[in-house]
């Protein structure tokens, strides 16, 4: 049993220990710490779990997220499939994810001067609404949004035309300017083989 | 790898050598050395004798760290095999992840911890350890001295596992139940999209907070304020998943 339990560091305290700019000090007070306290060695080894299977995640293309172009190198280093478009305001593309495909993203272009963040909803010409996010990080000045889908996600959609929308985001996410919209003519899985035949 | 100690898969002691310890102030409460003299084998005897009929035995694995170390330090090579298991299943993960901070690689931390193990329970037996209420300090110390020694491209280990004559246990290091991704994945779906990408952006892509603030247009203090929300939502919803 630990003999000093004091001033036992948050769960996220301890996570802050597998970043890569934590301050040594902090490093040091954190191994001294949980090689005196048990439970706090436990909560240090869930935070490596926990982060160790958001990687996983990611690397198994099971992410669905607004990323930066940081992520995508990542994927490409992990040998991660992506299939990319790219599309500006208002314009439409013919898309599908191929068999071995792991990940789709989508670059979104448009200005995004003065914008802090936005919400998106993907509707079908239907009215059925396919997902929303709000909130999205936008860096000023922006001039694309790149977000990511599983492509097991994206096999199952429906071929039909989606569209998405960006608005500024606002509490009541409903009433935000439309800053954009693209449209998707998701036509589905498709396998090498079709395509080559 | 090779296997040096029985339980290191984490169970608790439960194999050769006394499943109970007493606390400080009982019969092995002082440290005891080695080859010593007469008298510490008359002490010993006596130690034995209150083991047997003395009230205040307890589990091992509810013994303090220090008290573990002390039994180890005051026994003969296969008597203390239950405490010395105690203590690696207790301080092994610890190395790891200190191995893993500080190397990178899995395999090199699941070999530091055989190492520093190895060094820090022969320094028991051998009498070595000043402090064994300071154990803590001691595997920290040494996992410092290890690592900083591989770095330098020192290689100890064939030296170390000849000077270890301890068990020969088969089995694989492991820390619990790991996180899987059907447990995780709706949880990482759940927290916001803003906290999501900054968990991404951390744990995956490895970026600094202030890169990852200048890439999301905001300060490194709301950073940190949304990888610590994004966190303690992301426990909360694992631990309401766990199995019961």
């Amino acid at each position: 049993m630990s003999t000093l339990q004091t001033s036992c560091p948050s769960f996220s305290d301890l996570a802050e220990y597998w970043t890569t700019d934590i301050a040594p000090a902090d490093i040091e007070r954190i191994e001294r710490h949980i090689f005196e306290c048990q439970r706090c060695a436990r909560l240090l080894t869930e935070a490596d779990q926990l982060r160790t299977a958001i990687g996983d995640l990611a690397q198994a293309g099971a992410i669905q997220a607004f990323v930066t172009d940081a992520v995508l190198n990542r994927l490409a280093r992990d040998g991660v499939r992506v299939r990319s478009y790219a599309l500006g305001p208002g314009e439409t593309v013919r898309c599908a994810v191929w068999a071995d495909d792991d990940v789709l993203v989508t670059r979104l272009r448009g200005d995004f001067t003065g914008i802090t963040s936005v919400d998106a909803e993907m509707r079908f010409d239907t009215g059925e609404e396919w997902g929303q996010v709000t909130d999205v990080p936008v860096r000023n000045g922006a001039t694309e949004l790149v977000f990511a889908l599983p492509a097991s996600l994206v096999r199952k959609a429906p071929n039909a035309p989606m569209r998405l929308t960006l608005r500024s985001a606002v509490a009541d996410s409903t009433s935000g300017n439309v800053l954009a919209e693209y449209v998707f003519h998701h036509e589905g899985a498709l396998d090498r083989r079709t395509r080559d035949g | 790898m090779s296997r040096d100690f029985p339980g290191q898969d984490g169970s608790p002691a439960r194999s050769a050598g006394k499943s109970y310890c007493h606390q400080r102030g009982g019969a092995t409460g002082s440290p005891v050395r080695r080859g010593a003299s007469l008298a510490i084998d008359v002490f010993r005897a006596r130690r034995y004798v209150s083991h047997v009929t003395r009230s205040n035995a307890i589990p091992l694995a509810a013994c303090e760290d220090g008290v573990l170390a002390r039994e180890i330090a005051a026994s003969d090579a296969g008597e203390a095999t239950a405490a010395e298991t105690e203590l690696y299943r207790r301080f092994a993960p610890r190395v790891r992840l200190y191995g893993y901070k500080h190397l990178s690689d899995r395999g090199a931390a699941d070999d530091l911890a055989q190492q520093v193990m190895l060094v820090v329970i022969t320094r028991l037996r051998a009498g070595e350890v000043h402090e064994p209420d300071q154990i803590g300090s001691f595997v920290l110390g040494t996992s410092r001295m290890m690592v900083a020694g591989q770095r330098r491209g020192e290689s100890r280990r064939a030296a170390l596992h000849a000077r270890f004559d301890a068990q020969d246990a088969m089995v694989q290091p492991s820390d619990g139940v790991a996180l899987d991704r059907e447990r995780i994945a709706p949880c990482l779906a759940a927290v916001r999209e803003r906290e999501r990408t900054i968990l991404l952006l951390t744990f995956y892509a490895e970026k600094s907070t202030n890169e990852i603030a200048d890439a999301l247009g905001t300060t490194a203090g709301a950073i940190r304020v949304g990888r610590h929300r994004a966190l303690a939502s992301m426990r909360d919803c694992i631990e309401a998943r766990r199995p019961s």
